[in-house]
């Protein structure tokens, strides 16, 4: 709520000030219709749900999901999943997924948009194809990939025979050195495409006068990327990176389809983990902890999401 | 567009000494192009082949005798596996067709009332909104099943249009709140003065000037739901309601070698949401451009 005071106080925000809070939300009782149906939606998928699943945290529940009888157990979930060796196992996974995958995804994406800002002929073609991984399933690529590391006839294994680097065609996601990276190599290729677009749009906002005016003062290619185009980018930037992050601290479809999380869970991440937990072994009250314990640290990213995107709200009104 | 006139520009400005970078970035674009295309073009060249050629080491680079038997085959109503590959392809054009023009009707209101209108509580409802796309599907998961079960939707489709309403709308409201922001207030006054409603205002006014706004957003919906893979693997049990994603994880869990089969549906499979997407992408990048970045 700290927000929505903070922010209510806006100059925008004309007519008789402070004259009670009730007052003002029944003179603009018509304007809640307008967000009632997206709230409403909201509510129901979204409210209800969290609301169940730490109800649900505390309790231990028979496989049936027969919910009438559920056991209170306290803490125990929690402390169950704090000692399990698994745990830290998959919080080392998912934090080397979702640094990994964000950080290479922003850099290759940024600096295909700042390569492709300069005109060249081809240059929309290039573009378009390079977003489409972006736009496909996350399912078919997945299967896509799957079948270029075979461990039998996977492309990658044959190129590396064929040039003489391997013997025999390297087991690329069943092994449990490789698996890992293989798989963030995947979810590049399908993110790095977003990143792409988010900053194409970003470097279109940035003032070509300004570029000029560094110029004929004698600025170097890389000292006007430096001091003009990148803080022009700060925002966008930071509203790419969250978003990245996010979406792949969330990811499930690349793990869950091509491994399982395996093999000896060493591309299980959070998601995969608690999608086993409670729809593989039924174990709903765990499960429903993890999911706790995840919302906690998503509330963390998210109040860092929210300042940056309240950032970029407040510039937008005084520009 | 001003896109020749850009380019001018740019030329002149970047004079000779700049060429070290420019190869550089051309080098660096052919190696992303390599890592785009080549898993894509590894598929289409294994979704021709028979089974037998592509299981062979070395590989037939190229196929030797290129055949659409897995084409055939996937679009045939007649054999078994066809009915169900096109009633998975249907399933999957209603369910993303749905979502998508109860997301518009839905996300218009909202994102206009966002944007113009400064009821109390307006920041917390919009972060609140925003803030759905922080939470993965798993956490909404089991409650959300028990809430169909509870609602008697579940092993049907409105269990799917109505979750991804949810996830589609977030991302919506926000683009388009961007659009409406960037549409001058006065132009709706002027109208209001003339005698207009505030609604024929919206629907002369701001509605034909933000129509790339909204395609944008009916696009990323649409994508967003054909491509949708948890909550259709969760929800829906029985074979003839199955979405793609899922249709096609069972087919290959129960023919696992057929790999010329799966790269075949995995492409049928893509055509739609990228040809959409190419066809309308300039609507997209320019609505990310007026609505969520330049603000």
């Amino acid at each position: 709520m700290t927000i929505a005071t903070g922010e209510a106080e806006t100059p925008r925000r004309s007519g008789p000030a402070r004259s009670g809070t009730a007052r003002r939300v029944w003179e603009h009782r018509a304007d809640y219709a307008y967000v009632t149906p997206a709230i409403l939606v909201m509510l129901i998928v979204i409210a209800y749900p969290i609301y169940y699943t730490i109800d649900l945290s505390f309790y231990t529940t028979p496989p049936s999901l027969q919910l009438k009888d559920k056991i209170f157990v306290g803490f125990d979930n929690y402390k169950a999943i704090l000692t399990s060796d698994v745990f830290w196992r998959v919080t080392v996974n998912t934090l080397i997924w979702t640094l990994a995958s964000t950080i290479l995804s922003f850099t290759l994406g940024f600096a295909t948009a700042l390569a492709l800002h300069a005109d060249f002929i081809g240059r929309g073609a290039l573009r378009a194809i390079l977003i489409i991984p972006w736009v496909i399933s996350a399912v078919a690529a997945s299967y896509i990939w799957k079948w270029i590391y075979h461990s039998d006839f996977g492309v990658i294994g044959a190129v590396l025979v064929e040039l003489g680097i391997a013997d025999r065609p390297p087991n690329f996601i069943d092994s449990v050195g490789t698996v890992l990276p293989s798989l963030i190599v995947v979810n590049i290729w399908r993110e790095f495409p977003f990143a792409m677009i988010m900053m194409t749009a970003g470097l279109q906002t940035v003032p070509d006068q300004l570029l000029r005016a560094a110029q004929v003062d004698g600025a170097s290619a890389w000292q006007r990327f430096w001091h003009v185009t990148f803080p022009h980018l700060r925002n966008v930037s930071t509203v790419t990176v969250l978003l990245l992050a996010v979406a792949n601290f969330n990811s499930f479809i690349i793990p869950w389809i091509m491994t399982g999380g395996g093999p000896s869970n060493a591309s299980h991440i959070w998601i995969t983990h608690i999608y086993e937990l409670a729809f593989g072994r039924q174990r709903w009250g765990v499960a429903s902890a993890y999911s706790v314990l995840l919302f906690i640290i998503l509330m963390t990213l998210g109040y860092f999401y929210v300042r940056a995107l309240a950032g970029g709200e407040k510039k937008g009104r005084g520009a | 567009m001003s896109a020749t006139a850009e380019s001018a520009a740019r030329r002149t400005r970047r004079g000779k000494p700049l060429d070290w970078w420019r190869w550089g970035g051309r080098i660096f674009l052919g190696f992303m192009l390599l890592y785009t295309a080549v898993p894509m073009i590894w598929m289409l060249l294994t979704s021709i082949k028979s089974g037998f050629a592509a299981m062979q080491l070395p590989p037939q680079w190229w196929p030797a005798e290129p055949t659409l038997a897995s084409y055939q085959k996937l679009l045939d109503p007649q054999n078994s596996v066809g009915r169900d590959f096109l009633h998975f392809f249907w399933n999957s054009l209603v369910v993303s067709t749905l979502t998508t023009i109860l997301g518009v009707i839905v996300a218009v209101p909202a994102a206009y009332a966002f944007s113009r209108f400064t009821f109390p509580g307006r920041n917390f409802l919009f972060f609140a909104v925003l803030l759905r796309n922080m939470f993965p599907a798993v956490i909404f998961l089991v409650p959300l099943f028990i809430l169909m079960r509870w609602l008697g939707l579940v092993n049907t489709q409105g269990s799917l249009v109505l979750t991804y309403l949810t996830f589609g709308l977030p991302l919506a409201i926000w683009l388009l709140k961007g659009f409406f922001d960037n549409i001058p207030i006065q132009l709706e006054q002027a109208a209001r003065i003339d005698g207009a409603t505030r609604f024929q205002a919206f629907v002369r006014i701001v509605m034909p000037l933000s129509v790339p706004g909204i395609i944008a957003t009916a696009i990323y919906s649409f994508i967003g739901a054909w491509n949708e893979y948890i909550y259709a693997y969760t929800f829906l049990n029985r074979n003839e309601q199955l979405t793609l994603p899922v249709g096609i994880q069972r087919f290959f869990s129960e023919n696992t070698t057929d790999f010329p089969g799966l790269m075949a549906a995995s492409f049928i499979m893509s055509v739609p949401v990228v040809v959409l997407f190419l066809v309308l992408q300039r609507y997209f990048v320019r609505a990310l451009t007026e609505g969520a970045v330049k603000h």
